[in-house]
């Protein structure tokens, strides 16, 4: 009811003239401002549309999220012609940004379909000969980015270690034995899991072409910047404008949001379906 | 889902994949009569394995006392409480698995334990259900007691990591069975730790993966037993490979102990998963909370255990136990002696039943010292 009234309070201040907020658009529009900012707060931004996606609980593929959280993200974004930038915002009163057991972090994420074609892929991911890129912020990865450490002591300080076997005073510091020791004991970064890190951006990117297909692309380019507001995150996610989409082509985009909070990871996430998004000339 | 078929609960069942076993199950027959709760084996595993960032928290292998120890806090009570109890008609499972108990958008009932949950790895050590009065003499069961629990990944035939993974990122080898985590595949949404009842899939926090007891696979595929076995002072353990039911052979040490002698049984088959790692069950506890804990099979399997000095080949087979670092696909006795061979019968190891007894004199003339004789 009170969501109701606020909405329509709005919408009279601004038939009125007199908004004071941003113009909201029905798709997301990518201005055209000759820049792709990284930093939520440059004020390029003050000349991007928003848009208000209403996020869904992803309840398709089982393991599904059955209790709604994040509502809302409002988004803006920007292109140079070359890039695009997408910003995204929402309301999340605790920032979750350290990883654990049982520990989850918030994250979101920007979609689109690899092709621009008349009929678009299935916006779950895609599917199978219809891939989708997807661009994938952590705020784990932007607390490293950060300058947190990435050891047990950063993310408990208490806790006491006796002894590393690559740490060993036979071993020197930083030698080929050393890290080859290492990694014996994380083979996850044997295995080149660019979730290990080293974790210079906090955006990665990825394709699927289906649910439970989610596969790191061959580099990451995108990149990304999230900062908190006074009651959630800013995030900017910077990857490249879709081959094609240039004024007069549309194509879709979609969003997701993680919150940690709520033990949301992988297919447990607040998502929105295809929204159309076009680019706007530049005036 | 699909329906399989579990012999642990003799019946089908539903799971998320169709049946497929590998062409050979690794298993392992743990006596938990004779472990004496030393954490060597905990200590082989970390060293070998778990001494990396973000595993510090890490046992694959852990020795927990029980009634009351658990690691991580409640695991067992928490799956327990979550199938209530779980309802035996005889030796079939009339209550529900953790698959077919999965609620609406889950693909198993399960839960994830939170940090805290790890931070007591060795609660309620050698703590007794209560106190044993001065003057009290001991029978069997006894009126209070406690037991050692080793535990590590049961390589399930039915593995619900395996099934929580939305990533396919887990899979049981064919050749073996054994449960891996891809670690290359694996982006750590921690729905196997949430799955796997019991609790043996570690989130690492640094690595940002999931990481599990791997059974020692290189040590496996060069035919030797895993760390944990051969360090277990003890010599409780015993891993080898275990056939279905129907195709059980007397000669493979596993089937015997499982299948044949039914004198060891797995640890909570009510959840459905098929574990392969078989206890004899401690015969000093008494039976009705040893029943909720390995099925219906408690009450032959420690009749069948108290009476191994009348059976020569159980008992013969039991002294293989710790007796090699390989792993003995098959067995035999003669007379005293007991064998252990590869498949083609090649003598691997040989055990004495009985060692030879040496009596010392009390002082060594020779060396001018008094001597004590061990029994
Ligand atoms: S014990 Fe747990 S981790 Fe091991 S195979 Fe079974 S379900 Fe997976
Ligand atoms: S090493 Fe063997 S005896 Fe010692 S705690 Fe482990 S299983 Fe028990």
């Amino acid at each position: 009811m009170r969501k109701t009234a606020v909405i329509v309070a709005l919408s009279l201040i601004w038939l009125s003239g007199c908004r004071r907020g941003p113009a909201r658009t029905n798709e997301v529009v990518a201005a055209s401002v000759g820049k792709a900012p990284l930093n939520p707060g440059d004020s390029a931004w003050e000349q991007a549309p928003e848009y208000l996606a209403r996020l869904l609980p992803q309840d398709l593929v089982d393991p599904r999220l059955m209790k709604p959280s994040t509502p809302e993200v409002l988004v803006r974004s920007l292109t140079n012609g070359t890039d695009i930038a997408f910003r995204l915002q929402w309301v999340d009163p605790v920032a979750n940004d350290a990883p654990g057991a049982g520990t989850f972090v918030d994250g979101c994420a920007v979609q689109v379909p690899k092709k621009i074609e008349p009929s678009a892929p299935d916006p779950q991911m895609g599917q199978a000969g219809k891939p989708v890129e997807v661009a994938f912020w952590r705020a784990d990865w932007q607390a490293s980015v950060n300058g947190r450490g990435d050891t047990i002591r950063d993310l408990y300080p208490n806790a006491s270690i006796d002894h590393y076997p690559f740490e060993a005073k036979s071993l020197e510091a930083g030698s080929a034995a050393a890290k080859e020791m290492a990694m014996r004991y994380a083979p996850a970064w044997a295995m080149g899991n660019r979730r290990v890190g080293p974790r210079e951006t906090p955006v990665e990117d990825m394709v699927a072409e289906g649910p439970g297909t989610l596969a790191p692309a061959a580099s990451t380019t995108s990149r990304g910047q999230g900062v908190r507001t006074k009651d959630g995150w800013r995030v900017v996610i910077v990857r490249k404008l879709p081959e094609g989409l240039a004024p007069k082509v549309r194509t879709q985009v979609a969003f997701a949001v993680w919150e940690g909070s709520a033990q949301e990871a992988g297919a447990r996430k607040m998502r929105t379906g295809w929204i159309p998004l076009a680019v706007r000339e530049a005036k | 889902m699909a329906r399989v078929h579990n012999w642990q609960i003799g019946r089908e069942m539903s799971y998320w994949y169709p049946e497929s076993r590998p062409q050979k199950q690794f298993a392992a027959v743990f006596d938990i009569n004779k472990c004496i709760g030393c954490q060597t084996c905990t200590l082989a595993c970390k060293t070998t394995w778990t001494s990396g960032k973000g595993q510090e928290y890490m046992l694959w292998n852990n020795v927990e006392s029980k009634p009351y120890g658990c690691y991580p806090l409640a695991w067992d009570l928490k799956l327990l409480e979550m199938l209530n109890g779980g309802k035996w008609n005889g030796k079939a499972y009339e209550g529900q698995t953790i698959f077919e108990s999965a609620p609406a958008g889950e693909r198993v009932s399960g839960w994830r334990p939170d940090d805290h949950d790890y931070a007591y790895p060795n609660v309620g050590e050698d703590d007794c259900t209560g106190q044993v009065d001065k003057g009290a003499s001991l029978s069997l069961p006894h009126m209070h007691w406690f037991f050692y629990l080793a535990r590590i990944c049961n390589h399930c035939t039915y593995p619900a990591c395996l099934a929580s993974c939305p990533r396919g990122s887990i899979y049981k080898r064919p050749e073996d069975g054994i449960v891996l985590v891809d670690q290359g595949r694996c982006r750590g949404y921690q729905e196997c730790v949430r799955g796997c009842p019991y609790k043996k899939v570690f989130y690492n926090p640094l690595t940002g993966t999931s990481e599990k007891c791997i059974a020692c696979f290189p040590k496996i595929e060069q035919g030797l037993q895993p760390q944990c076995f051969v360090n277990c002072i003890g010599k409780i353990r015993l891993a080898g490979w275990i056939s279905k039911p129907d195709r059980a052979r007397a000669e493979n040490p596993i089937d015997y102990l499982v299948h044949i002698k039914k004198v060891a049984l797995p640890l909570f088959p009510q959840f459905g998963l098929e574990p392969n790692v078989y206890y004899i069950p401690p015969v000093h506890v008494p039976p009705p909370f040893l029943r909720q804990m390995f099925g219906p099979g408690v009450d032959e399997a420690i009749q069948t255990y108290k009476n191994a000095p009348n059976d020569p080949d159980l008992s013969g087979l039991l002294c293989l136990f710790g007796s090699t670092e390989m792993v003995v696909p098959r067995w035999r006795r003669q007379g005293e002696t007991v064998f252990g061979t590869d498949d083609k019968g090649t003598e691997l190891v040989k055990i004495p039943m009985k060692e030879p007894v040496y009596v010392r004199a009390g002082y060594d003339k020779l060396y001018q010292i008094a001597r004590t004789n061990c029994p």
